[in-house]
């Protein structure tokens, strides 16, 4: 919540901005990667949605995507119940991770103790 | 003395932020020349902001040329005809119209529209932590948000204000004729005898330098925003305020440099 969307910009280019500044990547080019990594997380329909049309988990995914469009990500998602609040358990998080973790290196969720049962085995 | 006191802050205070906002501009000027400036990214927003500021703007503005140019030439030529001046009617359109009256204009709709929704859009996203969320991902303001906005406001003032001035001069002729009884090769002749090569040079010198300035400063006051939301209408209308006084200044140097 702390490195919000860019709200007036598409998830799309929210997504492919990374990926347009640091390497330069041709617009068409990042585009095309943008879709395909949302399309892995079943949300091609937000691709042309702005953030304020977004529900928690799709915000959330497109936070997640942005962040992993770094070169030799690092994620770190800090309580992540507080950007989706009516999440009762991890699974949804755990499975968005699953569906991209070729786009990342390492990734360290932190929450305080007592939302440890929220967690379960992980 | 407490008058004295209040006087000196208030002259300090200026000095600081004209020094800030000189400052700022060099460094923009800087980045605006660096090749490492210019990537997918940024190339993307400079086309948006074209559009924004320069196209959407069209109809608007060729119906106000259209308008106000039209009384405007009417009105003018009507006061040669009646003090017979009749052959001032190219120095009026060229000299007063085309190399004054056309970018102060543009510039004056260019600010309204534009530079306000500049000053507002930076304002609003320093207080939603936008700018930081851009800085975690080492995506440098200037090069990313400044840049491109200021080119953008150079290139659209330097263009409106010819298009402007393009859209006077053919109200300029329908107005001859019907005044003055002008054909159009006699208006052709009259306006080439009357056109000062160096006044249009500076003329198109003052619409980029008014470009830069309309676009740095709200950008530059839109990042003075804190992360309360009622700082927004403070920056916005002190960008504002400024802006004009920016124009002013513009004005009167451009002025001073046909001159001399």
């Amino acid at each position: 919540m702390d490195i919000p969307l860019i709200s007036n910009q598409d998830v799309y280019r929210n997504i492919t901005l990374i990926k347009e500044y640091h390497e330069n990547m041709p617009r068409g080019q990042a585009h095309r990667l943008a879709l395909e990594y949302l399309e892995r997380l079943g949300l091609g329909d937000i691709a042309y949605k702005r953030n304020p049309a977004l529900n928690p988990e799709e915000r959330f995914c497109g936070m997640l995507l942005r962040a992993a469009m770094v070169k030799d990500a690092m994620i770190l998602i800090d309580r992540p119940f507080r950007i989706i609040p009516h999440l009762k358990d991890i699974q949804f998080i755990t499975t968005a991770l699953k569906k991209i973790d070729d786009l990342y290196v390492s990734c360290h969720i932190y929450d305080y103790q007592w939302m440890k049962e929220k967690y379960g085995d992980l | 003395m407490a008058f004295w006191e209040s006087l000196g802050h208030r002259v300090i205070r200026m000095l600081t932020a004209l020094s800030g906002t000189i400052h700022f501009a060099g460094k923009v000027l800087l980045r605006i020349f660096q090749r490492k400036t210019y990537n997918s990214a940024t190339r993307e927003v400079l086309v948006n902001q074209i559009y924004f500021t320069s196209v959407e703007i069209l109809p608007a503005l060729i119906l106000f040329a259209i308008v106000f140019g039209s009384l405007l030439i009417g009105i003018v030529f009507t006061l040669l005809k009646n003090f017979g001046l009749t052959g001032f009617v190219g120095h009026v359109l060229m000299g007063l119209i085309v190399t004054e009256l056309s970018p102060l204009l543009t510039v004056l709709l260019i600010t309204l529209r534009s530079g306000s929704a500049i000053n507002t859009e930076m304002a609003v996203m320093k207080v939603s932590r936008e700018i930081n969320a851009l800085e975690t991902f080492r995506i440098d303001v200037i090069d990313y948000l400044v840049a491109p906005r200021i080119i953008s406001g150079m290139i659209s003032i330097v263009l409106l204000s010819s298009l402007f001035s393009i859209v006077l001069l053919v109200s300029g002729l329908l107005f001859s004729w019907l005044i003055f009884g002008i054909s159009l090769d006699v208006y052709t002749i009259i306006l080439l005898n009357s056109t000062n090569f160096s006044n249009i040079f500076i003329t198109l010198v003052k619409c980029a330098v008014y470009g830069f300035f309309i676009t740095l400063i709200p950008v530059r006051f839109g990042l003075r925003a804190s992360h309360e939301l009622t700082s927004v209408p403070i920056v916005v209308s002190q960008g504002m305020v400024n802006v004009f006084a920016a124009i002013l200044i513009i004005e009167v140097l451009s002025l001073l440099t046909k001159l001399f």
